[in-house]
């Protein structure tokens, strides 16, 4: 008997053994190109940036300490005026870009969501951009806001409006205004189709409980639409804030002869500094600096994504969607209240 | 009895209400979807005019005279002075370098997620939350020294010609496979899976191997569209990096959309009908994915939405 358990032991033990090492196996593949292609080169990133590196010319490599850091807030350099300025002219365009980018979604899922005939045509023809690549959004809106009698709007308006040759700070407004209609244009779709998703989950039972109790349209949106998707805005919003910092495609290919080298997001600055290859290779240790500032930016602002999204997935229960919506109900005006000490009990126990 | 039939025939308040909301909003949609087609037809339509007729009309969508429509601009690019010229090329750089990365990226998260799930290893829930966590890092801070890693090994293999080619595209399709969005979507599928099929399976005496072919990817194929949809989108649309790479290389090594934004910004000039042309050509592999799979792809896409 013994020697019966002893063998089986060991063959589990011997089976054991052989998952552990198939699941290796199979992980490995991952783990591997993970390591040589996103842990190195961020983990490179925070040495480089403490070196004078040049790809180019390897045996000039040294570390000179926080050199480059400090270089980076030294505002009299012209690199460094430039990195700042390309940061502040993209938080400026963000704070106007991202409102519009879950606003106009929202307000176009609202109206989806009533689902008038044909809505699947409709909801593919608000996607579609999405899938569409930034240059051929480029292209056409680059064409379509011509800076000369050729482009189509200022062929329909008879003007000579230069839509896209300002320069940052500089009375660039209307390029921005084409930038914003195009951003609309291009990403609409996704929040788009997100948001409508969020909103066809809401209960119904909910409507109609608030219309029994005299919430008009307005307060139904306000205390039972909104509520309900607020995980949805959240993610959104983000996704959204997140994506806009990363800018780059839009002002690069919606640029003009006379602006093309202005720099206005940092992505572009980086990716500027790149591409020039041997020119600015120099640069190498000064550039992973700025990305490393410009990145722990961004990661703030994920940080407080995680903490918003964690939050929100402790309470999102149908039960305690009727609690807030019967709490809510106290502040709709001019009703009579079904929320007598019974009721309040009864979603208290919830 | 007859008046309570006519009672019914009359619609009541709600329903009212909802006629109301549905003409409202048929209109408001009809009104939005003509701006967001408007820029698409423009394009098609400027794609067929004549040189002429951009120059003398550039205020009409569509060419303005029947004599005046033309295929020259597509031809053009195909054949040009006699021999095949950039575009064909620049599309199956674009088609090989995403299928490929579509390919691995499934087959990559395909195996994982199943050992992440359904095998026992140690160091398993380090794994999952070390990558939950990394998703946090912005990819940004490793672009600078991914590229002066390729410079480096690039200079110091001396690669050129063909190996070249090949070196830019290792790099360019490999590095995208391990996105962790995706690995997540992936194990979370499997993770719905009840784990009795699998333990039932096992005590029937399939290996990991027949589990993996006849029970978890049979059951996986919605996921693996979704994963499928988005990177492909993703990789065909992608110009960051590309364009790092890309930068003084041979014209004929671009990928699509690379090539296409040097059609923009002040460089365009004066090329309208080829770049129309170019951009709708460039367009068919995109929209042919669209058509095929759009309520998926809009449905997935909602729904991982409300997931994250």
């Amino acid at each position: 008997m013994e020697e019966n358990i002893k063998i089986k032991k060991a063959e589990m033990r011997k089976s054991k053994r052989r998952e552990s090492l198939l699941a290796l196996a199979l992980i490995s593949p991952y783990i591997i190109v993970f390591i040589i292609f996103t842990l190195i080169p961020v983990v490179a990133g925070f040495i480089y940036s403490f070196m004078r590196n040049n790809p180019y010319m390897p045996e000039e490599n040294e570390f000179i300490g926080f050199q480059n850091y400090v270089n980076l807030f030294n505002f009299n350099l012209p690199i460094s005026k430039a990195f700042w300025e390309s940061f502040s002219t993209m938080l400026l365009f963000d704070i106007v870009a991202v409102p519009c980018m879950i606003i106009i979604p929202l307000v176009l899922a609202y109206f989806i969501n009533m689902q008038p005939p044909g809505y699947k045509i409709f909801r593919a023809i608000i996607y579609i951009p999405s899938v569409i690549s930034i240059s051929i959004m480029g292209i056409i809106f680059g064409n379509m806001f011509q800076g000369d009698s050729s482009g189509l709007i200022n062929a329909w308006l008879g003007t000579e409006i230069k839509w896209l040759s300002g320069t940052p700070w500089h009375g660039d407004t209307l390029r921005w205004l084409v930038m914003l209609i195009a951003s609309i244009w291009w990403q609409t779709g996704t929040n788009f189709v997100i948001f409508a998703g969020a909103l066809r989950n809401v209960p119904k039972s909910l409507y109609e409980a608030c219309e029994m109790d005299g919430g008009n349209r307005w307060k139904r949106i306000l205390y039972v639409t909104l509520p309900n998707i607020k995980s949805a805005i959240t993610v959104c919003l983000f996704n959204t804030l997140i994506g806009y910092l990363n800018l780059y495609g839009q002002p690069y290919v919606l640029n003009d002869l006379t602006n093309e080298n202005i720099l206005v997001s940092p992505i572009m600055f980086i990716q500027q500094y790149l591409q020039g290859g041997i020119t600015y290779a120099r640069q190498t240790g000064y550039i992973c600096a700025s990305a490393i500032i410009f990145g722990i930016i961004v990661m703030i602002f994920s940080a407080i994504q995680r903490k918003c999204t964690a939050e929100r997935k402790r309470r999102t229960t149908h039960a305690s969607d009727c609690k807030t919506y019967y709490s809510d109900k106290e502040l709709l005006s001019g009703i009579v209240s079904i929320t007598d000490s019974d009721n309040d009990d009864k979603w208290g126990a919830l | 009895m007859i008046g309570f039939k006519k009672e019914k025939r009359r619609l009541t308040k709600s329903e009212r209400t909802k006629k109301r909301e549905k003409t409202i909003s048929f209109i408001v949609m009809l009104i939005v979807s003509i701006f967001f087609a408007f820029p698409l037809v423009y394009m098609l339509g400027t794609s067929f005019k004549s040189d002429l007729d951009l120059q003398l009309h550039p205020e009409a969508l569509f060419p303005t005279a029947p004599s005046e429509w033309t295929l020259e601009h597509y031809t053009g690019f195909i054949f040009r002075d006699g021999k095949i010229d950039n575009m064909p090329i620049w599309m199956l750089n674009s088609l090989w370098s995403t299928t490929a990365s579509v390919a691995l990226t499934v087959i990559v998260d395909l195996i994982t997620a199943f050992a992440v799930v359904f095998l026992q290893f140690k160091g398993k829930k380090i794994f999952m939350k070390f990558l939950v966590l990394w998703m946090a890092v912005p990819g940004v801070i490793g672009t600078a020294p991914s590229f002066a890693i390729y410079a480096t090994v690039k200079n110091s293999l001396m690669v050129s010609g063909l190996g070249g080619y090949f070196y830019i595209y290792f790099w360019m399709v490999v590095p995208g496979v391990t996105g962790i969005f995706n690995l997540l979507l992936m194990r979370n599928f499997f993770l719905s899976i009840p784990n009795d099929i699998i333990a039932s399976a096992k005590s029937d005496g399939a290996s990991y191997m027949t589990i993996f072919r006849r029970i978890v990817c049979p059951l996986a194929k919605s996921t693996i569209m979704l994963i499928v949809l988005f990177t492909f989108t993703g990789s065909w649309n992608s110009l960051i990096w590309p364009q790092l790479l890309f930068a003084g290389e041979s014209s004929y090594w671009n990928t699509v959309t690379v090539a296409l934004a040097g059609y923009t910004g002040g460089s365009s000039w004066g090329q309208v009908g080829i770049s129309m042309a170019t951009s709708v050509f460039a367009l068919i592999p995109i929209v042919i994915i669209f058509i095929i799979t759009q309520n998926k792809m809009i449905d997935g896409l909602a729904s991982t939405g409300i997931k994250m």
